[in-house]
């Protein structure tokens, strides 16, 4: 199959076409305006469950063509995304009825035995996908950067010659060459979903498919990402991008189309949906408008209570990972040696009431702050307070009564069967039964999940578990709540449920530290913004 | 194989190869297990380094080679990246029991746990893998390959029969598994290692020994109390586990959705698999792949 | 002896000229035909020559650690078992209630020690000397290799990213409230809090791992080829197969021999 696989064709479908082909097959692509990949989809329904996940949903690309699909969290968007890039085959875990269609393929579903089973390698050369977690796309048992791209050309049995081209063409287009030599385990974020794109494209595949591929990229990162798009389009690529927020990149896109409720409700150029239009539905948030104009409406509704003593302060607290001596003899015979300090002398002071932001690029250290809030982690040098007592002997499990920690991946927290008992769970000991019951159904109504109670926290979608990690959190009234990334993955409906649960936790008399990358929503948030640079923490 | 077709061929069925290499691998072990028990009384005053060692090495180990050969071209993908995950399960609490002074070894873990996702092929597979990939650290599990395999099969068979959809059978079938696993690596121990890796594990057999036992009869009786004990652990763990995941991520196991291996999960039309299942004999049979 | 990360990217030693697939051969050779003659003095050679071999090619460190640990509690059992209870031992040294330190026991339990850690020493001197990923590009040509080399490196390359994992959601949980007692019950209980979301994030995060390597070509079953390089030539090739057959040459006399004494 070496032959087919030109090692630099990001070209068009027709260079792509792969001629006759079986039952399925109706007619082959010959027209420009053909288009490249197509879905009408009657009904999709995962095998166990009683309500479809897309009822209606049609797509359709032409080779070239940038097209955004926006759906609000849960919306059905990476189901969608899946099943045009042949990840989700019709059959293995949900029955379709409907029709795909690639590079001049019709293949016609009808939810029987029947069916056609696609191949997942063969569309994978049409169509590639890069699903919201990039690390997850990594084979695991490659050692370089390089070897990973070359993973796919590999199993196609291309000869080395033609794969040495290939890689070099895909890591120049992706910015990748630096590091090619590099382990894949041990990437960044940012060079993480670069490789995952690479392995996507290399084997130059007519549409390419990302799934919220702006999530977690600090402003750098999504500067990259939209010149690569950008230049995929021009050689021809058709790019489908599912986003839950319309970014900046998107309004180039030719074609938007929104998902609701697993629906595509309305699709038009993104002019037909401008801010005044309200064709957009609210749950989808708008990154394109200036921040700086929303009203701080909280510097304005609550004011901290400055004359009460801090409920988390932080003195002279410095920070450095230790780096691992060779053998324990070296050990023994020198002091350990440290890299650079990722926190330096941080001094803060956090009042009830008062909401603080902290903001840095990526891998500036925020999350590492964080976790020394409850002692996960603990200071080289300084000391932290809580409620003015320090912190420092105490386990984690006992300061976590008095701070309240949301982690960046809300999945790690939740472990219990239904959302109820998670966020029952350790309320007992804390208050007594009465009392839990009570606090477990407010904090749950507080971020709007008391209709979900029963169902179990690792179905919910990505927006709503955040929002289930902070419930678990909240209903503990904690003295300090901190948060890591909140807004990430947050849908706009989200968005408000936590806006308002922060607030009113700071109302309550919490002290409130939250790190984002996001400048906006720390703006309208907080009552001061911190920004942490080079290891020190200073004001914004 | 290789055309450019978007789809595959709608049926696919074990090939004459796959059968007979399941067949080969069932029945070097079976018959080096048998040739073992035969011969073991001249063995032991025929002094270390006799044949015994080797038969059983090469005969369990041949056993345990020709099942993976013969199931892990046959798995689907989704399958084979699970074997790293369960074989990473059993490695690290495998390490951490056996360094303890706890007579079990709970190092069946992730077996269990794909025996009963996928079905009894791919159990066994698992556990023949387990023991060679473990060796890269731990060169002395290397002979136990066909008595893991042998778990991983009858985990996938309980599975198969229901015995997973009550929560009190699971614990039930793992201690049948563990006596039968037991039995049949207890001339490993003897016959390779002379007795058994573990401290724990060495003073119940020194016990029976002081009784006056042989070396095999002392180490299958000690099997008989630890292997049994220890699979029903591992069987209640497994279950625990298996009935705390979301319907979603069970239901997306064909062999999960085709045999309703688990209670309260909806029934597949499998009227049909399972007449041809019980026509085609069980191990062989292509559903079981899951 | 700096810190650098560097160090870990000088020129590769020689023995990565080696194929892996020869220093398989040779260490399943080197097990297979210690174990087939079971002679204290081939043992004893072959601990010797490994132990020098790894210090020679500096993975002494790792190889020793390892190979202890293995052998170390095995070897205590053995010695405990066969040297105080060994009821067909006939020349007694010393007696205490049941137990008889008799000098065929002791003997037995040396000669079983030596023959093990002579198996044990080679095929850890294999593991540590190995390059990985020379290995798998090596398996990797062909169907069930393949498919098996896919499983190594893929477990030795989570097992330190599961690891990772296991402690992320501990230190979520701690941070949630959850105290660890000492207490068995307690253990048990923070066992399975934690099991649960590690397996089902594991079980998640394969399938998402499935989906996309059946799309880059992991199911196909045509020829592969590698982007790898791994040394090999025609001397190492005629070595492979001579070792092999070395090996089953020790294996087969020893059964023969023991055919016809028995």
């Amino acid at each position: 199959m070496a032959e087919h696989v030109a090692p630099q064709c990001f070209g068009s479908a027709g260079t792509q076409n792969t001629g006759t082909q079986n039952a399925g097959a109706e007619k082959a692509a010959g027209s420009a305006s053909a288009p490249v990949l197509a879905a009408g989809i009657r009904d999709f329904t995962f095998h166990d469950a009683h309500a479809p996940a897309l009822k209606d949903a049609a797509v359709s690309v032409a080779s070239g063509s940038f097209t955004a699909i926006l759906g609000a969290s849960g919306s059905g968007k990476s189901t969608l995304g899946r099943l045009l890039a042949g990840w989700l085959p019709p059959g293995g875990h949900g029955t379709l009825a409907g029709y795909l269609e690639l590079s001049g393929t019709r293949l016609e579903f009808v939810g029987g035995t029947g069916d056609p089973r696609i191949d997942p390698a063969q569309w994978g050369r049409h169509v590639g996908f890069v699903p919201q977690d990039p690390a997850a796309v990594l084979s695991t048992v490659r050692a370089t950067v390089a070897e990973e791209l070359a993973f796919g050309l590999e199993n196609t049995g291309m000869d080395r010659g033609s794969m040495k081209a290939a890689v070099d063409n895909t890591a120049g287009l992706l910015g990748l060459d630096g590091i090619l030599a590099r382990d894949p385990a041990r990437l960044s974020g940012g060079q993480l979903r670069r490789l995952a794109i690479g392995c996507a494209i290399i084997a130059g595949p007519p549409v390419l498919v990302m799934d919220e591929p702006f999530a977690s990229l600090d402003a750098a990162g999504s500067a990259g990402l939209a010149a690569l798009v950008r230049n995929l389009v021009k050689r021809g690529t058709a790019v489908v991008i599912l986003s839950q927020a319309v970014e900046p990149l998107l309004l180039e896109a030719g074609t938007w189309l929104v998902l609701e409720g697993g629906t595509l409700t309305a699709g038009g150029p993104p002019s037909f949906f401008g801010p005044g239009s309200g064709r957009l539905p609210r749950a989808i948030r708008r990154l394109v408008a200036p921040p700086a104009s929303l009203p701080s409406s909280v510097a304005t509704s609550s004011r901290p209570k400055q004359g009460e003593p801090a409920a988390l302060e932080l003195q002279g607290l410095s920070f450095g990972y230790q780096e691992a001596p060779v053998s324990r003899r070296a050990r023994r015979r020198r002091d350990p040696v440290r890299r650079p300090l990722v926190l330096q002398d941080v001094h803060l002071a956090v009042h009830p009431g008062e909401i603080v932001a902290v903001t840095g690029p990526n891998g500036a250290g925020k999350s590492t702050l964080l976790r020394h809030f409850n002692g996960l982690m603990r200071p080289t040098a300084g000391t932290v307070l809580v409620r003015g007592s320090d912190i420092a002997g105490a386990p984690v499990g006992t300061t976590a009564a008095s701070v309240g920690l949301v982690f960046q991946h809300p999945r790690d927290q939740l472990f219990e069967r239904t959302v109820l008992r998670e966020v029952g769970f350790g309320l007992e000991r804390l208050v007594g039964p009465a009392m839990a019951a009570e606090r477990a159904a407010r904090a749950l109504q507080a971020v709007g999940l008391a209709d979900a109670a029963r169902e179990h926290p690792a179905e919910l979608p990505a927006s709503a578990q955040r929002l289930l990690a902070l419930a678990t959190v909240l209903a503990r009234r904690p003295a300090v709540l901190a948060l890591d990334e909140p807004t990430v993955a947050l849908d706009g409906a989200g968005l408000a449920m936590l806006d308002a649960a922060v607030r009113s936790a700071a109302e309550a008399g919490a002290a409130v530290v939250l790190v984002t990358h996001e400048l906006g929503y720390a703006r309208a948030a907080a009552h001061r913004i911190l920004s942490l640079d080079g290891g020190r923490l200073v004001p914004a | 194989m290789s055309s450019p077709s978007l789809t595959l061929p709608s049926q696919e069925r074990p090939t004459a190869r796959r059968r007979l290499l399941e067949i080969l691998g069932a029945l070097a072990i079976a018959a080096t297990y048998v040739y073992l028990v035969l011969n073991q009384p001249a063995d032991i005053t025929g002094g270390p380094g006799s044949a015994s060692a080797l038969i059983a090495l090469t005969g369990f180990l041949a056993g345990a080679v020709l099942l993976i050969a013969a199931v892990l071209p046959t798995l689907p993908a989704s399958t084979l990246v699970l074997i790293p995950v369960a074989l990473v399960l059993n490695i690290i609490l495998g390490q951490f029991v056996g360094s303890t002074l706890v007579p079990f070894y709970l190092d069946a873990i992730g077996t269990v746990l794909i025996a009963v996702l996928a079905g009894p092929a791919a159990g066994a597979a698992t556990g023949a893998l387990s023991s060679i990939v473990w060796s890269f650290f731990n060169p002395t599990v290397l002979p136990f390959a066909a008595g893991a395999a042998l778990i991983g099969c009858l985990a996938g068979l309980a599975a198969r029969y229901g015995l997973f959809r009550r929560f009190y059978l699971a614990p039930v079938a793992g201690f049948i598994t563990g006596i039968i696993a037991g039995v049949v690596s207890a001339p490993v121990a003897a016959f390779v290692f002379g007795g058994t890796s573990g401290v724990a594990t060495g003073a119940i057999v020194s016990a029976f020994r002081a009784m006056g036992d042989t070396l095999l009869a002392a180490i299958t009786k000690q099997a008989l109390l630890s292997d049994p004990m220890d699979k029903a652990i591992v069987f209640t763990i497994v279950a625990v586990l298996v009935y705390a995941l979301p319907g979603r991520t069970r239901q997306q196991f064909p062999f999960i959705r085709r045999h309703r291996v688990l209670a309260g999960t909806n029934a597949a039309p499998a009227g049909k698999v399972d007449a041809r299942a019980g026509a085609s004999g069980q191990a062989n049979d292509p559903t079981l792949n899951g | 002896m700096s810190v650098s990360p560097a160090g870990r990217t000088l020129p590769a030693p020689r023995h990565r000229r080696v194929n892996p697939l020869t220093l398989l051969a040779a260490a399943g050779s080197a097990a297979a035909i210690t174990t087939a003659a079971a002679d204290w003095v081939l043992s004893v050679a072959v601990v010797a020559a490994c132990l020098g071999l790894s210090a020679a090619a500096g993975t002494a460190r790792r190889v020793v650690p390892a190979a202890a640990a293995v052998l170390v509690p095995l070897g205590l059992s053995l010695l405990v078992l066969h040297g105080l209870f060994f009821p067909e031992g006939r020349t007694v040294l010393a007696e205490w209630g049941p137990a008889r330190i008799t000098a065929e026991g002791l003997q037995f339990a040396v000669q079983r020690i030596l023959q093990l850690a002579a198996v044990v020493l080679a095929l850890l001197l294999f593991s540590f000397s190995v390059s990985v990923p020379d290995l798998v590009a090596a398996l990797s040509a062909r169907g069930v290799q393949g498919r098996f080399a896919f499983v190594l490196a893929s477990t030795l390359t989570l097992l330190p990213a599961i690891a990772g994992r296991a402690r992320s959601i501990r230190q979520a949980q701690e941070s949630r409230g959850l105290v660890i007692s000492r207490g068995l019950a307690s253990r048990v209980a923070a066992f399975r809090l934690q099991a649960v979301p590690l397996v089902l994030s594991l079980i998640e995060d394969a399938g998402t791992r499935a989906a996309a390597l059946e799309a880059r070509g992991l199911g196909n079953a045509g020829p592969r080829t590698s982007y790898r390089e791994v040394p090999d030539s025609v001397l190492q090739r005629a070595v492979r197969v001579l070792l092999v057959l070395a090996a089953l040459a020790a294996v087969v006399a020893r059964v023969v021999q023991a055919g016809a004494n028995g």
